[in-house]
């Protein structure tokens, strides 16, 4: 709501954040992630608590967003991002990045590190002794792999398995294209 | 002092050891002790610390069927690994925990039919046993459910710093996405009912005990330099 006095305005913060997810696509929409995120505001602190934060959700392209909430409730905003763990089903984290006053400064601040945030789709194989699977995607070091024994991943009900590909060949951390060990 | 993240990984959850420690590096966390029920089985343990920039420990998750085969199992892992935990699954099973010093950290289930007893908090605070506090419900829980399981957190609060025991938090991550940064999981622990300077030394508290546990110690207070 604005206020017509500049002096009775409230301040505002900014927060960045990725959102790392099982999606296949990598593409969640906005409306479905501030439901969630909405949904566990409201179910942590209630309905005074929500309305006193007034958060929204400034801008989303799939996997880098911006949030704004009022400078005194940064704490409970972190608690609202981090209770969500899941968007329609499909297994998330919300990763905040920082935290900034103005729309500019978070940009300037915290996007330049993000821009290599694209996914890479594979379809190879990876055929081991205790682990077989189709990989999904590859991020540097980070192997999604989809394990043919379904059950295998059952532990903490992910659909992938998290891997790197230092557990695949034993390859450098810094190691990328070709030489990743794969 | 650094924040240390205790976590699961594959078998038993559905993350690699390195990519737990790839991901808890990036979300700020100095440390993580991967804890198992079963350490020999983990797969591909050296593969984690290859992963710069993060100290990796692996850690023991006691677990038996009775009590006393219970305490030989803390016995027999408290020489091998640097961390001992307890799942305090039953009573019985919490109090053996509290009664035993080999045991770093006794996670409590946070049931208001079943909270922490008083005896068992003496105990814990006698041995020098750790109270772990996952606070995974509340991520994972909605409603009534999460409001009956902070109202345990907090009797079981209450009675840790009555009897000046350690407490410590952890996400309780089993996969990457379960991971959550410190400043986030001090944020949880405020929610859940845990002072500021309370949860930033329960995150601090697994690194200073790792670090103490693998000082080579000849008996209670004599060690060998």
């Amino acid at each position: 709501m604005r206020s017509r006095l500049p002096v009775l305005r409230q301040r505002r913060r900014y927060m960045v954040f990725v959102l790392e997810s099982e999606d296949d696509s990598g593409m969640v929409q906005a409306r479905d992630l501030m439901g969630e995120i909405a949904s566990s505001q409201l179910s942590l602190f209630g309905d005074s608590g929500a309305a006193a934060n007034r958060l929204r959700l400034i801008s989303f392209d799939g996997q880098i967003g911006l949030i704004r909430f009022s400078h005194q409730h940064l704490a409970e905003t972190r608690a609202a991002l981090a209770a969500v763990s899941s968007i329609r089903g499909i297994k998330a984290a919300i990763r905040t990045k920082g935290v900034s006053g103005t729309i500019k400064s978070a940009r300037e601040k915290y996007l330049p590190r993000l821009v290599k945030l694209s996914f890479e789709s594979d379809g190879r194989r990876i055929e081991q002794k205790d682990i077989s699977g189709c990989i999904i995607r590859t991020h540097g070091v980070k192997v999604d792999l989809c394990p043919d024994d379904r059950y295998k991943s059952a532990g903490s009900g992910a659909r992938f398995l998290g891997l790197t590909s230092l557990d695949l060949c034993g390859g450098h951390e810094d190691a990328d294209g070709t030489a990743d060990g794969l | 002092m650094s924040y240390f993240e205790l976590a699961g990984c594959y078998p038993e959850g559905s993350s690699s050891a390195s990519r737990m420690a790839l991901t808890a590096r990036s979300l700020g966390w100095g440390g993580i002790i991967i804890l198992s029920r079963d350490p020999d089985g983990i797969f591909m343990p050296g593969a984690a610390f290859k992963v710069k920039g993060i100290e990796v420990a692996f850690g023991a998750e006691a677990h038996a069927q009775g009590a006393r085969a219970l305490k030989s199992r803390i016995g027999s892992l408290s020489s091998r690994y640097p961390f001992v935990a307890v799942q305090g699954s039953s009573e019985e099973t919490v109090r053996m925990a509290s009664e035993d010093p080999h045991v770093d950290l006794l996670f409590h289930p946070c049931d208001i039919r079943h909270p922490l007893g008083i005896a068992a908090a003496r105990a814990a605070a006698q041995n020098q046993v750790a109270i772990g506090f996952d606070l995974s419900p509340l991520i994972h829980l909605r409603g009534q459910a999460r409001s009956r399981w902070m109202e345990a957190l907090r009797h079981n609060l209450d009675l840790v710093r009555k009897f000046h025991i350690r407490p410590a938090i952890t996400a309780g991550a089993a996969s990457h996405l379960e991971l959550r940064s410190p400043r986030e999981l001090m944020a949880l622990a405020g929610v859940a009912g845990f002072e500021a300077d309370e949860a930033r030394e329960a995150l601090c508290w697994p690194g200073r005990v790792l670090e103490k546990n693998r000082r080579n110690w000849a008996g209670p207070g004599v060690e060998i330099l």
